[in-house]
């Protein structure tokens, strides 16, 4: 019943195109479309131009300090 | 499991993180703490997202009774929004290794850990805009103070956005109570309502300082100000506003002490299903009140199965 093994996908959003797009939160679903759905719906909070989802798995990282 | 052992996730020992924190920099996960750090914040994390969440069926069950639809729609905004501030906590917390579906839809009602404020009914559109001039100005205190100090920078930085929507449910409390004890029966109701309200958010705020047991929360800057000081700042915005819109409250300003003082017996007795304060009977101590809230109160079984119901009764996640 637990969903900890379920996908985690970082999310990312900027107001306007001069801006970077910064982390505004993370979710939990294996379906790809459904991640999209629970984005736009979890993280309404300001009228993004731009939104996009990164799933946690596909991240390398370079450097961490 | 419903959450992974702090010793197997939080790598660093006391010493270090006690030497990152005084180089100024944040912690920023699992690798940067202590299993004690960890603890810490997952118990401090825990409370907040609890108490956000719990706020929500407490405000619904109260919105039933708006005057209007456009108020209605006033205050499923600001459910909505608690919501939202509740998952930034729940999903920190899926971050440090606790599972997130035990924790909002599976843990029994009495293991969360919200204000005992929350388990009293608020049973009317009034003492729902009372909770938001009270409750959410203890939120925002709360919040304020984690979000300008706290050393964990995730949850630093998710806070600007809750602190800015916190002050619209204050504005939404106070707009209202200005309005309502411009008519005497309106103004009566209100003084009703801040006669049980008051004194339990004064209670929100913990033990005083003298009996605190979790001295982490200040030495590793879970937080900032001590329950007293918070209590303090709560009374320092509530108290003058009362005054302006002539609201008793049992606590005025003692300019000599230049502090705030409680003009009545606390901590005190409550009588939960009148709601009603027992100032007149014998005086209690904090492990009276421990006890009760403990014990919790009338509304939280009936507000966690509430929040846990579709949860349980869905099918399609229980065949997953």
């Amino acid at each position: 019943m637990s969903r900890a093994d379920e996908t985690v996908w970082e999310v990312f959003a900027r107001k306007e195109y001069e801006e970077p797009l910064h982390h505004v939160g993370t979710l939990t679903e294996d379906d790809e479309d459904l991640a999209i759905v629970c984005a736009r719906a979890i993280y309404d909070e300001q009228p993004w131009i731009e939104m996009v989802l990164v799933p946690r798995p596909e991240i390398r990282e370079a450097i961490r300090a | 499991m419903v959450a992974t052992p702090v010793e197997l996730l939080a790598p660093r020992t006391e010493e270090e993180v006690q030497a990152h924190l005084s180089a100024g920099k944040l912690v920023e996960g699992l690798q940067h703490m202590s299993p004690k750090y960890l603890e810490g914040m997952r118990r401090i994390l825990t409370v907040s997202a609890d108490t956000e969440l719990v706020s929500a069926p407490s405000y619904l069950r109260a919105a039933q009774h708006a005057p209007a639809l456009n108020n209605f729609g006033s205050a499923m905004s600001i459910i909505q929004d608690e919501l939202a501030h509740a998952h930034i906590g729940y999903r920190l917390l899926g971050d440090l290794g606790v599972d997130m579906d035990w924790l909002i839809y599976e843990r029994p009602p009495e293991q969360f850990k919200y204000p005992y404020a929350f388990d009293v009914p608020l049973n009317s559109w009034v003492e729902l805009v009372c909770a938001n001039a009270l409750y959410d100005q203890a939120g925002f205190v709360l919040l304020s103070d984690v979000y300008q100090t706290s050393t964990f920078g995730p949850w630093k930085r998710a806070l600007a956005k809750v602190d800015k929507e916190e002050t619209f449910h204050l504005r939404h409390g106070r707009t209202w109570l200005r309005k309502l004890v411009k008519d005497p029966g309106g103004k009566d109701e209100v003084q009703r309502a801040l006669d049980w309200m008051f004194i339990l958010t004064l209670e929100w705020f913990g033990l005083p300082d003298e009996l605190k047991k979790h001295s982490e929360q200040l030495s590793y800057g879970f937080k900032g100000k001590s329950n007293d000081e918070l209590r303090q700042a709560w009374m320092a915005e509530v108290v003058p506003f009362m005054e302006e819109i002539e609201i008793e409250v049992p606590a005025h300003f003692d300019a000599e002490a230049d502090e705030y003082v409680i003009d009545c017996p606390f901590p005190a007795r409550f009588d939960e299903e009148k709601r009603e304060w027992l100032l007149h009977q014998s005086p209690i101590d904090w492990d009276d009140v421990l006890a009760r809230w403990r014990e919790r109160g009338p509304m939280n079984r009936d507000y966690v199965r509430t929040l846990q119901r579709g949860y349980q009764t869905t099918s399609l996640r229980k065949a997953a």
